[in-house]
């Protein structure tokens, strides 16, 4: 076990809940309003960085009004779980967000979490605030590439040291000395560019699955020895922001969070913000009543399914998944997986791949046996082990009773 | 009932006769309303709106309420059998790996497997080797109940519960250390333990009980019958018999 892993399993033991605590008394909300009220007058002293998008114009025009972005404000400041109190400087730290350095790099990706955040449907307050924000490097959306883009990054980390954000999309490969994946025309290591790039930020966002826990690339037999930056990186602020793709809101919370106060949300034991991942998908579910009635989709298309029933059945892990896409959805609210009728496959929580993407009951599914070896459901393994011990007992019976007869006859 | 050249030997009081059938009954609900909540094996025929049946409501409420006897039941055990002198015989003692008590391990495991052939120990009290795998049997159901409070504890995400706070605060104190021992128990081969790793130890360990069961009624059985001591009027009676030129 190594020392992370100690680390580990010590804050598993000193977990508290995924509770945020909301009553801290007056006395340490005036406080914290102070400090943010200083932070934001700091920043608004910085010129904005290279992104020169005014976001009251932005959008202005994409037509968003006045209203519309205090509704916003409002709801994001409830997210953060802040009291109404903050509303005001929520808004104004939207404003500011172009004040802090962002740098984006992706590892051994599909880029889906670039793709989230570009791809909604049409650009919402959310989506206009990562136009806005000071997105110094990312391989993906910038415009140069090659020796120049690399030029970009060096610039960047020099010029910000110390205070930009580093965003890993991406699972490290572990395997062959990193070797699985390189960048660049010097063919750095995935390893190696990570650890150059966290050495001067300011904190680590880790966003979607694989980034933060391994995610696909590291399901079984992980060919790659891939794992989560958190796995890799140590001595840093790191934020994990799961899901597959993570969701824009949550990137923007935390973005937010980090440009109002100056800190780190509050995380919970696998360092995801308590304030999206604080809760049960199972318990925030419009399903739920089927659920506890007994209501089920038996079978894609059926007519439970037509009836909006409860999707435990065909493998919904809502049950045991933590995330908050239940309550604010995806694509500023239009629907999220559930809504549409497939079950939540658990795209927030660590091996989801290998332990809860597998679209049936957990009971039902092949994993692997505690001895290893064949994929068995729990249930035809332990079944298997009820066999081998009727097996043996009959076996012994009936030796017994021959015995038993013998030793009859010789009396 | 008396039988001819046999003494008759208290083994279980009434009170522990009444735990006895406690923990079984309470398994046998347990393993049915456990599979449904695994995976609902019947349908509702029941033509009424969701609001209005709670068959897995029900189910999970059934689970929870032996859930809650089998807790309170093992604290009372536990109690009884490290603080009082409640049991005759303190299995724990005759767990401890003595000389006589590996001897006598040994030797009721020769019994078993020469079909009774071989009988070379004093089978009026608890023998170790029937100790040894009682308190297997409590491990397990130990381990049941803290992977059982920790599934139980993620219904509770707010923190808060209508007993107070203390009590998810508590179930996590007590319980999260065992996301990465259930990891380790299913031989996961992940990065990082997950809540499901729980679920899935919760469930064989389940299976690792029902064998356990089969074995032991078995295992009773036969001693009544080539022993012939009647050693299954235990669990009912209270009592065994014993040869008395055995005991002399
Ligand atoms: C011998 C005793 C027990 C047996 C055989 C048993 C069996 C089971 C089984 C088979 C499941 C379904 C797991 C799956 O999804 O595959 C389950 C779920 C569960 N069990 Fe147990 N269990 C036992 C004791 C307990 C205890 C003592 C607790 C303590 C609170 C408990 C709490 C739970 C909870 C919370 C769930 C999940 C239910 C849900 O999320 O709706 N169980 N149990
Ligand atoms: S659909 Fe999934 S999350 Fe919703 S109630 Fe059913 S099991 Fe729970
Ligand atoms: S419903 Fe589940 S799988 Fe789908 S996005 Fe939400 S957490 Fe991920």
């Amino acid at each position: 076990m190594g020392m992370d892993r100690q680390e580990s399993v010590k804050s598993l033991f000193t977990a508290k809940s995924a509770k945020v605590d909301t009553k801290r008394g007056d006395a340490y909300y005036e406080k914290l309003y102070d400090q943010c009220r200083t932070r934001l007058d700091e920043l608004k002293k910085l010129a904005p960085i290279s992104n020169r998008m005014d976001f009251s114009k932005s959008i202005e025009e994409e037509g968003v009004d006045r209203r519309d972005f205090l509704k916003w404000a409002s709801a994001t400041t409830a997210m953060l779980m802040l009291p109404a109190s903050f509303t005001p400087l929520v808004a104004e730290a939207a404003v500011l967000m172009n004040r802090v350095p962002v740098v984006w790099i992706e590892l051994q990706d599909c880029a889906g979490n670039s793709e989230a955040l570009l791809r909604s449907d049409g650009p919402q307050i959310d989506e206009i605030i990562l136009d806005i924000i000071s997105l110094e490097f990312h391989e993906t959306l910038m415009a140069p590439s090659g020796h120049q883009a690399e030029k970009q990054l060096e610039e960047a980390i020099e010029h910000f040291k110390g205070k930009y954000l580093l965003f890993v999309e991406g699972s490290v490969p572990m395997g062959i000395d990193g070797h699985f994946g390189t960048i660049g025309a010097k063919g750095e290591t995935f390893i190696d560019h990570l650890h150059r790039l966290s050495e001067d930020a300011a904190a680590i966002v880790a966003v979607g699955s694989c980034a933060t826990f391994g995610g696909i690339p590291a399901a079984a037999p992980n060919p790659t020895d891939a794992k989560g930056v958190m796995d890799v990186v140590q001595g840093k602020p790191i934020i994990n922001i799961p899901a597959c793709p993570a969701n824009p809101s949550n990137m923007v919370g935390v973005i937010l969070h980090y440009v109002l106060t100056g800190q780190v949300p509050e995380l919970d034991s696998l360092l995801r913000p308590k304030f999206a991942f604080g809760y049960r998908i199972h318990d925030n579910c419009e399903r739920r009543a089927h659920f506890d009635a007994g209501e089920y989709v038996e079978e894609w298309g059926d007519e439970g399914a037509k009836n909006n029933f409860c999707l435990y059945k065909v493998g919904c892990k809502g049950p045991m998944t933590f995330n908050n896409c239940s309550i604010i959805r995806y694509n500023e609210g239009v629907n999220w997986p559930v809504g549409v009728g497939r079950g939540c496959i658990g795209c927030s929580e660590p091996d989801f791949w290998d332990k809860y993407a597998y679209e049936r009951p957990m009971s039902n599914a092949n994993i692997k046996a505690p001895t290893g070896g064949v994929e068995k459901t729990v249930d035809e393994f332990g079944l298997g082990l009820l066999t081998a011990a009727g097996i043996g007992i009959a076996i012994h019976a009936a030796a017994s009773v021959a015995a038993g007869k013998k030793s009859e006859e010789n009396a | 009932m008396k039988k001819e050249g046999y003494v008759r030997i208290e083994r279980m009081t009434r009170s522990m006769r009444i735990i006895h059938w406690v923990n079984a009954i309470s398994m046998i609900v347990a393993v049915i309303t456990g599979l449904y909540i695994a995976a609902p094996y019947y349908q509702t025929f029941i033509a009424d709106p969701a609001v209005d049946k709670y068959v897995m409501a029900w189910n999970r409420w059934g689970h929870f309420i032996v859930a809650i006897i089998f807790d309170v039941t093992s604290i009372i055990v536990f109690y009884l059998a490290f603080a009082t002198r409640f049991l005759k015989t303190k299995p724990y003692e005759k767990d401890v790996p003595t000389e006589g008590n590996i001897k006598q391990f040994f030797e009721v495991l020769l019994n078993l497997l020469t079909l009774n052939r071989r009988k070379k120990f004093d089978s009026s009290q608890l023998d170790s080797f029937n100790s040894i795998f009682f308190t297997i049997f409590h491990l397990l159901l130990l381990w049941m109940l803290l992977t059982g409070l920790q599934l139980y504890v993620h219904g509770l995400a707010s923190g808060i519960s209508s007993i107070g706070a203390w009590w998810p605060w508590m179930l996590h104190l007590f319980t999260d250390w065992t996301i990465p021992v259930s990891a380790w128990l299913n031989g996961s081969s992940a990065n990082i333990a997950s809540i499901m790793d729980v679920r899935i130890s919760h469930h064989s360990t389940m299976w690792y009980i029902i064998v356990w069961v089969v074995f032991h009624i078995y295992y009773q059985v036969w001693r009544t019958i080539f022993w012939q001591e009647g050693d299954i009027s235990i669990a009912f009676g209270g009592d065994k018999y014993i040869k008395v030129d055995e005991k002399a």
